[in-house]
């Protein structure tokens, strides 16, 4: 994982902040989220195992702490589970979204439903295959939270905010801009 | 026409900071090339056979004159002389370096014009009628939609990474010059007749056919929407991409275009789909400011309106004729004559003619291909005769639109010294190809050479007016970037063992009445064709009864008299035949 990610909350400035949640894949352990107490706390665990096991007693308790957010998959069709998602997400600090490779877009479109019809307001970080060439997309669509690929270089990254100055169509950053017929 | 505001200009020049950049860390190696290829396609720049070529949009095929000088000037300097328009209304340079497309790109932004999505898996350049705003048969001028929604797709972030690529066509005429069912969306606008209300603008509605394509499973658009208001364009667009954004298979790219998520839905169940998310755009005040305001309609329309016409005397072709007569020599009459029924179309406007100047010249260049000196000579006539404008045809041809029909002798006689009055549009030498296995990396066969050859057998222009309206499009391979599903007849390349082989089709054809074209059998070597091409139109001429046209004809018979005459003499794939390739 990236000891580092960019932060950028919305009607603010980008920047570097530590990283303190572990992406789990959900594969290495059938009974339960990996033994954190000697490592990170907080872990983001993926949804498709949150269904199962949000009910489970210790899951509750940890989430309860602030300790436990989820991350979907590209595929995972989050209008189906809508019902569990919106029961769920007062325990969620932050929810993930994957990209398994960087020219996947489906992500774009689960960020943009999580805002616009989940009318999320935390943290949405972007993981898997981020690179320095899909912020600008991902930040305008929903995401405030970047976990890059490790071989990315930050420095040239958080410059990529400043590249545009307009935009012609609305999304969760911004609204389009628009001149009046004079 | 549009002129781009403030906003317009700083994201074309911001974008080219952008690609500046991305260009030099491809060039210091900190960008992998696999992960630079989807930048570069998005900025129309793809790896050729030979070189680098670079795809630039010409939105909805509306062109300048001096947009076409900065044109002639980029490929004197960074290309090879000439450039070649393609049928969706792109113009594409094959020899460009990767190291001087910024510079390019920056030239490009000086003159409002960018190669922003004209690759690449998103929303590309959107295609619209030539004749838009002049055409007779036209009830809507779509040119301030299809501004309006080049703005709303340009670096549209939520779909900047779709399953594949994704084509738009915009249609407000009685006949389609677009080929709009052959579109992933294709959109028809229309006058709202239950409209009670005065203004031009709450009477337009936009008819919504999605799914259909060309490629491997050709596929005729399904109606999804109908009677759409126009203001609502932005948020039920946004509700389709999203659907085929999360939905569309990212498994098979053979099978990742929305049509063959439309087909695997069925129609129906797609647009309900669509309806659903759309639904809660429609409730939500924050999503419904989406959508297109008036005040943007005023904006962008503002640049559509009709030029200073003068009122004019309206002359018929044979008033024109006859005002030619005593200054034109037997040949010249001939071809003046021609070209006024062939390349001449009905205007708008009493007194004022649509010229469309041919770039299929018989043989001698490949079809859609322009020189820098034509291009700059195009673009004085454009200053001289058409308000300065001029627009790229879907069958890689140009136009002049607003051309005073007392002129047309003075622009006939101007355009002849550059090669550019062929009276052949329409007819079986005005081939629609691609640029084949010459140019092109995803080639299974060459198009031009194919082109060259039939366009020589073909080249007396009595035979070809006594034939009439007959379509010919090639392509290089199953991509269909030569369109040949929806030609008259249909010539595809493909690969046999490593060598190059030909398919026809025959029946396919554009328009309202869009049909795709069915394979006649077994395919030919390359130097068949021109044979294969003689006898189907010898068939056509035997079978035909006065005034039907090829595809009348065809459509009375069926394929099975052009098959068994195509194959009497052809097609016995006997390599002692000493058939093969054309040099």
């Amino acid at each position: 994982m990236n000891k580092q990610i960019i932060s950028f909350p919305i009607n603010s400035r980008p920047s570097l902040v530590p990283n303190e949640w572990q992406v789990w894949d959900g594969e290495q352990d059938e009974d339960g989220i990996p033994d954190l107490e000697h490592g990170l706390h907080k872990v983001l665990v993926p949804f498709h195992w949150w269904i199962t096991h949000y009910k489970n007693p210790d899951i509750t308790q940890r989430a309860n702490q602030g300790d436990i957010g989820i991350w979907f998959a590209a595929d995972d069709d989050i209008l189906k589970h809508a019902d569990i998602i919106e029961a769920s997400k007062s325990l969620w600090p932050v929810i993930g979204a994957h990209f398994p490779i960087f020219r996947d877009g489906r992500s774009f479109s689960t960020a943009a439903l999580l805002r616009d019809r989940f009318a999320w307001q935390g943290e949405i970080r972007a993981i898997g295959d981020v690179l320095i060439d899909q912020l600008i997309q991902s930040s305008r669509v929903g995401f405030d939270a970047f976990e890059l690929r490790a071989d990315q270089n930050l420095d040239v990254a958080l410059k990529q905010f400043d590249l545009f100055s307009v935009v012609t169509q609305n999304s969760w950053r911004d609204q389009r801009a628009t001149i009046a017929a004079s | 026409m549009y002129k781009y505001d403030h906003i317009d200009q700083t994201l074309v020049d911001q974008r080219v900071t952008q690609f500046r950049d991305q260009v030099e860390r491809r060039l210091n190696g900190t960008l992998a090339e696999e992960e630079f290829r989807p930048l570069r396609l998005q900025n129309g720049l793809y790896h050729q056979r030979h070189a680098y070529m670079l795809r630039i949009a010409i939105p909805y095929g509306l062109l300048s004159a001096k947009q076409l000088r900065t044109l002639a000037f980029i490929a004197d300097k960074y290309d090879r002389g000439y450039g070649h328009f393609t049928t969706r209304q792109n113009i594409q340079f094959n020899w460009v370096e990767l190291e001087q497309t910024p510079d390019i790109l920056a030239e490009l932004a000086k003159v409002e014009m960018h190669a922003i999505q004209t690759s690449g898996n998103c929303i590309r350049n959107i295609t619209s009628d030539a004749f838009a705003g002049v055409a007779a048969d036209e009830y809507i001028d779509p040119r301030p939609i299809c501004e309006l929604l080049r703005q709303w797709s340009t670096l549209h972030p939520e779909f900047a990474h779709l399953p594949r690529k994704f084509k738009f066509a915009i249609n407000g005429a009685k006949e389609d010059r677009t080929v709009f069912l052959c579109h992933d969306v294709g959109i028809e606008l229309k006058k709202n007749p239950n409209s009670n209300n005065g203004e031009l603008t709450d009477e337009l509605t936009a008819d919504i056919y999605a799914g259909g394509g060309m490629g491997r499973t050709p596929i005729l658009g399904s109606l999804i929407k109908q009677s759409l208001p126009w203001h609502f364009l932005p948020s039920y667009l946004t509700a389709l991409l999203r659907v085929y954004n999360r939905f569309g298979r990212r498994d098979n790219l053979y099978k990742a275009r929305i049509k063959i998520l439309v087909k695997a839905l069925g129609p129906e169940e797609f647009a309900r789909q669509v309806e659903t998310e759309w639904a809660q755009f429609h409730n939500d005040s924050k999503q419904g400011k989406d959508n297109f305001t008036q005040d943007e309609w005023d904006r962008v329309a503002k640049h559509f309106t009709k030029p200073s016409y003068r009122p004019l005397q309206v002359f018929s072709n044979s008033q024109l004729q006859s005002h030619a007569e005593s200054t034109l020599n037997a040949n010249e009459k001939i071809g003046f004559t021609r070209w006024l029924e062939r390349n001449v179309k009905p205007h708008q406007v009493p007194g004022y003619a649509s010229v469309i100047l041919s770039l299929k010249p018989h043989g001698t260049t490949a079809p859609g291909d322009a020189t820098s000196d034509q291009m700059n000579a195009i673009a004085d006539l454009a200053d001289q005769y058409s308000f300065g404008e001029l627009r790229v045809t879907h069958e890689q041809n140009l136009v002049l639109a607003d051309i005073e029909q007392a002129e047309l002798l003075n622009l006939w006689r101007a355009a002849k010294n550059y090669n550019l009055v062929l009276p052949n549009i329409g007819l079986l030498t005005d081939i629609i190809a691609c640029p084949g296995g010459d140019f092109c990396s995803l080639a299974n066969a060459k198009s031009l050479p194919i082109a060259k050859a039939i366009q020589e057998r073909f080249d007396n222009l009595d035979y070809l007016h006594d034939l009439g309206d007959i379509t010919l499009n090639i392509s290089g391979c199953i991509n269909s970037c030569g369109h040949h599903h929806v030609g008259n007849i249909g010539v595809l390349g493909v690969d046999k063992d490593g060598e190059e082989w030909y398919q026809i089709t025959l029946g396919g054809e554009q328009g309202k009445d869009a049909s795709i074209g069915k394979v006649i059998g077994p395919s030919f070597y390359a130097n068949e064709i021109p044979d294969v091409i003689t006898s189907l139109i010898n068939t056509y001429v035997e079978q035909r009864t006065a005034d039907e046209s090829f595809i009348d004809t065809y459509r009375r018979l069926g394929i099975a008299p052009f098959k068994e005459t195509a194959y009497r003499s052809n097609g016995k794939h006997s390599k002692e035949s000493n058939k093969g390739a054309i040099a």
